[in-house]
C-alpha cells in the first residue's frame, strides 16, 4: 500500500517532489525571482526581490492590472497572501504562479480593465448587460477603454484598413465595451433631440426597405409605428440608460416565467424565427450580425405580449455607431407592449436612427478622434467608403427631403455651437450641402481616390497659403455664402475649383472644423462642373491664356475647365496637345 | 491491510501523488480559477491542505474567494479526500452550518477515482457554483466563516 511519511519524502515538501536537497537553496541575499500572476483571463511574470513582502509585491503588479493594491488579492497554494506575508514566508519561490483575484469596488466582476462606471449603474442586476460585454476582445487591450481617449488607440488598430465598415464596427465594440462611452453620447444632447422626434424616427425606419418587406410581412410592426405613443415610449427609454436596463431585466424575467409555461417555449421560439431575426438581420446588417443569432432558444416577442429574454451573453448591438443605420428600425418595435424585437434591440433601432452626418461631426471635437481625423484626411479611400455605403445615402436623402430638420440637427451640434460664426454661415448652406451630397456627380467625384486626392492637395495648398499669406486668399474671409464666383485672383485652382463656400478664418477654428470647411469646400468644388458658363467664371485665365499666346479660346476653355481653373495644368494640357 | 508486492510496486505511492499535487498548486496548473496547497508546509504527511475557489463570473458567487480545508486520509488516492468550505456558502451538498462537503451530494466526490486530485475537486464544486440549482441562492455576507 502507499506508505506514510518520511520512507520516499523528501525533506522539505515545498520544495518540490522528490528533489532529495533543495537545490534551490535560497541564499540570504535578495535575489530577484520571477513569480507569474494569473488571473482567470490572464497572465504575466514579474520580478522581484525574492525577499518582497506581499504588500511590495502587489505595488510592483498593482500597475499592470490597473488597480489599487487594495484591490488585489494574491492566492497561493490555497491561501490567501496577507499583505504582512512576505513571499518567501508562503514558499514563494522562482517560477511558480500566484493567483490574482481584483476587487473592484461597485462593480463585481473578476477583471481590472473594466473601469467602474460613473454614471452609475443602477442594481447590480442591471450590470448584467453589463457585464455581457465583458467577452469583448477589446477589453483586455490597453486602449484606456472607458475614457475617449481609447478612440485614439483605434488608429493603432489598423486604421490602415480602407474598409470602413470595419473602423465602425471596432467603433462599435469599443463602444459597447465602455458604458462611459455610452452615457456619455446618450447624454449628448444632439442625440436627445433626435431621438425625442418621433416623426423623423419613423421617416427614418420606413426608409429601410427591408423594413418595409417586414412590415409587409407583419402588419402589427406598422401598427406600432404608426403608433405615436409607443414611439414615444420607445424613444423614451432608449433615450434613458438607466430605464432601459430596467426594461430590459424585466423583460428577460418575464420571458423566463414564460419559457416555462408548456408550450411556451415553442412559441418563443417561432416569434424569434419569424419576426425578429429578419429584423435583427436588417438592422444589424452592417453591425457584424445578429447578436441574437447564438441564442438558439429564446428571445422574440412578436406577437402579443412578451418581449424577448436574452440570457445571452453577446454585445449588444451599438446603437450609435457612426453613420447609424436607417436599417435600424427594426428593434424600435419592442419596448414592452406587443412588438417585435426585443427590448435590447430596440435601443438599437432608435439609437442607430439617431445618427446623422452631424453625429460624426459631434465626435470629432473629441480629442480622440483627431488621430482618426488625420488618417481619414490622409486616406480618402475611407471617405470614399463611408459615402458610398448604402445606408448613408438613403440617410442623406431623408435629410434632404426634410432640410429644416436637418439645419437643426447641423446646428445642435457641439462642434458648431463653439462658433456661432460657422453656424451662421452654414446654415443657408445646408440646403445647398444636402443637394450636393444627393448628386452622382459629387458622389462620383467622391468615390474616384485620385479626385479626392487631388481635393485634398487643394485644401491642403489653400491652408498653407492661408497661414503664410492671408492676404492673398480673400476666399477665405467670411463673404455671401453660395456665390460660385472664384474667389481669388491668384489662388491657383482652389479659388475657382472651391467657388468660395465661404469660411470663417481657418486661423480660429480647430483642425476639426478646418476639415468640416474643407469638406464642404470639397463638395462645392465637385459640384463646379454643374456652374454655369464657365467662360465667365474662367474669364481672367483665358485673358491670361491669350496673352500668353495661347489663341485657340475654345482650346482653353476647354482645358481650364478640365483643369479646373488651373492655369499652369491648362497650359500643360494644350501644349500637350499641339502638335511640335 | 497487506498488499501485494505487485500493488505496492503498481500503485504510486501516496506521496509522490501528494508533490506532484503540490507542485501543480504551486504552479498554477489550470485557469486560475481554483488553487490548492499545504495547510502547513512542514506537514510531512501532506494531510492538511487548503484550497481557494474564486467565484465564478455571472453567478451569485462571482468575485468572492472561498476557501476550503482538504484533507487527503491515509488512503489517499484510493478514498476521497474530506472537504470542507471554510467561507460560509450556500450551496447544494454543502452543510450549512459546518461547511463539510456531503461526499454523497457531490459527484466526484461519491464516484471517486484514484485518478482525481484535489484541483478537480476544486473545479467541481466550482462547477457546481454555475448549476442552475446553485447559481442564484442567496448567500451569506462575503468573508463570512465557519466557526469550527
Amino acid at each position: 500500500m502507499a506508505e506514510n511519511g518520511e520512507s520516499s519524502g523528501p525533506p522539505r515538501p515545498s520544495r518540490g517532489p522528490a528533489a532529495a536537497q533543495g537545490s534551490a537553496a535560497a541564499p540570504a541575499e535578495p535575489k530577484i525571482i520571477k513569480v507569474t500572476v494569473k488571473t482567470p483571463k490572464e497572465k504575466e511574470e514579474f520580478a522581484v526581490p525574492e525577499n518582497s513582502s506581499v504588500q511590495q509585491f502587489k505595488e510592483a503588479i498593482s500597475k499592470r492590472f490597473k488597480s489599487q493594491t487594495d484591490q488585489l488579492v494574491l492566492i497561493f497554494a490555497g491561501k490567501i497572501l496577507k499583505d504582512q506575508d512576505t513571499l518567501i514566508q508562503h514558499g514563494i519561490h522562482d517560477g511558480l504562479t500566484v493567483h490574482l483575484v481584483i476587487k473592484s469596488q461597485n462593480r463585481p466582476q473578476g477583471q481590472s480593465t473594466q473601469p467602474s462606471n460613473a454614471a452609475g449603474t443602477n442594481t447590480t442586476s442591471a450590470s448584467t448587460p453589463r457585464s455581457n460585454s465583458t467577452p469583448i476582445s477589446t477589453n483586455s487591450n490597453p486602449f484606456g477603454l472607458g475614457s475617449l481617449g481609447g478612440l485614439a488607440g483605434l488608429s493603432s488598430l489598423g486604421l490602415s484598413s480602407t474598409n470602413f465598415s470595419e473602423l465602425q464596427s471596432q467603433m462599435q465594440q469599443q463602444l459597447m465595451a465602455s458604458p462611459e462611452m455610452m452615457i456619455q453620447i446618450m447624454e449628448n444632447p444632439f442625440v436627445q433631440s433626435m431621438l425625442s422626434n418621433p416623426d423623423l424616427m419613423r421617416q427614418l425606419i420606413m426608409a429601410n426597405p427591408q423594413m418595409q418587406q417586414l412590415i409587409q410581412r407583419n402588419p402589427e410592426i406598422s401598427h406600432l409605428l404608426n403608433n405615436p405613443d409607443i414611439m414615444r415610449q420607445t424613444l423614451e427609454i432608449a433615450r434613458n440608460p438607466a430605464m432601459m436596463q430596467e426594461m430590459m431585466r424585466n423583460q428577460d424575467l418575464a420571458l423566463s416565467n414564460l419559457e416555462s409555461i408548456p408550450g411556451g417555449y415553442n412559441a418563443l421560439r417561432r416569434m424569434y424565427t419569424d419576426i425578429q431575426e429578419p429584423m435583427l438581420n436588417a438592422a444589424q446588417e452592417q453591425f457584424g450580425g445578429n447578436p441574437f443569432a447564438s441564442v438558439g432558444s429564446s428571445s422574440s416577442s412578436g406577437e402579443g405580449t412578451q418581449p424577448s429574454r436574452t440570457e445571452n451573453r453577446d454585445p449588444l448591438p451599438n446603437p450609435w455607431a457612426p453613420p447609424p443605420a436607417t436599417q435600424s428600425s427594426a428593434t424600435t418595435s419592442t419596448t414592452t407592449s406587443t412588438g417585435s424585437g426585443s427590448g435590447n434591440s430596440s435601443s438599437s433601432a432608435t439609437g442607430n436612427t439617431v445618427a446623422a452626418a452631424n453625429y460624426v461631426a459631434s465626435i470629432f471635437s473629441t480629442p480622440g478622434m483627431q488621430s482618426l481625423l488625420q488618417q481619414i484626411t490622409e486616406n480618402p479611400q475611407l471617405i470614399q467608403n463611408m459615402l458610398s455605403a448604402p445606408y448613408m445615402r438613403s440617410m442623406m436623402q431623408s435629410l434632404s427631403q426634410n432640410p429644416d430638420l436637418a439645419a437643426q440637427m447641423m446646428l445642435n451640434s457641439p462642434l458648431f455651437t463653439a462658433n456661432p460664426q460657422l453656424q451662421e454661415q452654414m446654415r443657408p448652406q445646408l440646403p445647398a450641402f444636402l443637394q450636393q451630397m444627393q448628386n452622382p456627380d459629387t458622389l462620383s467625384a467622391m468615390s474616384n481616390p485620385r479626385a479626392m486626392q487631388a481635393l485634398m492637395q487643394i485644401q491642403q495648398g489653400l491652408q498653407t497659403l492661408a497661414t503664410e499669406a492671408p492676404g492673398l486668399i480673400p476666399s477665405f474671409t467670411p463673404g455671401p455664402p453660395g456665390s460660385t464666383g472664384s474667389g481669388g485672383p491668384t489662388g491657383p485652382t482652389a479659388s475657382s475649383a472651391a467657388p468660395s463656400e465661404t469660411t470663417s478664418p481657418t486661423s480660429e477654428s480647430g483642425p476639426n472644423q478646418q476639415f468640416i470647411q474643407q469638406m464642404v469646400q470639397a463638395l462645392a468644388g465637385a459640384s463646379a462642373p454643374q456652374l454655369p458658363n464657365p467662360e465667365v467664371r474662367f474669364q481672367q485665365q483665358l485673358e491670361q491664356l491669350n496673352a500668353m499666346g495661347f489663341l485657340n479660346r475654345e482650346a482653353n476653355l476647354q482645358a481650364l475647365i478640365a483643369t479646373g481653373g488651373d492655369i499652369n495644368a491648362a497650359i500643360e494640357r494644350l501644349l500637350g496637345s499641339q502638335p511640335s | 491491510g497487506s498488499a501485494t508486492l505487485g500493488e505496492m510496486i503498481l500503485k504510486v505511492p501516496r506521496n509522490f501523488r501528494l508533490l506532484e499535487e503540490l507542485e501543480e498548486g504551486q504552479k498554477g496548473v489550470g485557469d486560475g480559477t481554483v488553487s490548492w496547497g499545504l495547510e502547513d508546509d512542514e506537514d510531512m504527511t501532506l494531510t492538511r491542505w487548503t484550497g481557494m475557489i474564486i467565484g465564478p463570473p455571472r453567478t451569485i458567487y462571482e468575485n468572492r474567494i472561498y476557501s476550503l480545508k482538504i484533507e487527503c486520509g491515509p488512503k489517499y488516492p484510493e478514498a476521497p479526500p474530506f472537504v470542507r468550505f471554510v467561507t460560509k456558502i450556500n450551496m447544494n451538498g454543502v452543510n450549512s452550518s459546518n461547511g463539510v462537503v456531503d461526499p454523497r451530494a457531490i459527484s466526484v466526490l461519491a464516484k471517486w477515482q484514484n485518478s482525481y486530485s484535489i484541483k478537480v475537486v476544486l473545479q467541481e464544486l466550482r462547477r457546481l457554483m454555475m448549476s442552475k440549482e446553485n447559481m442564484k441562492l442567496p448567500q451569506p455576507p462575503e468573508g463570512q466563516c465557519y466557526s469550527n
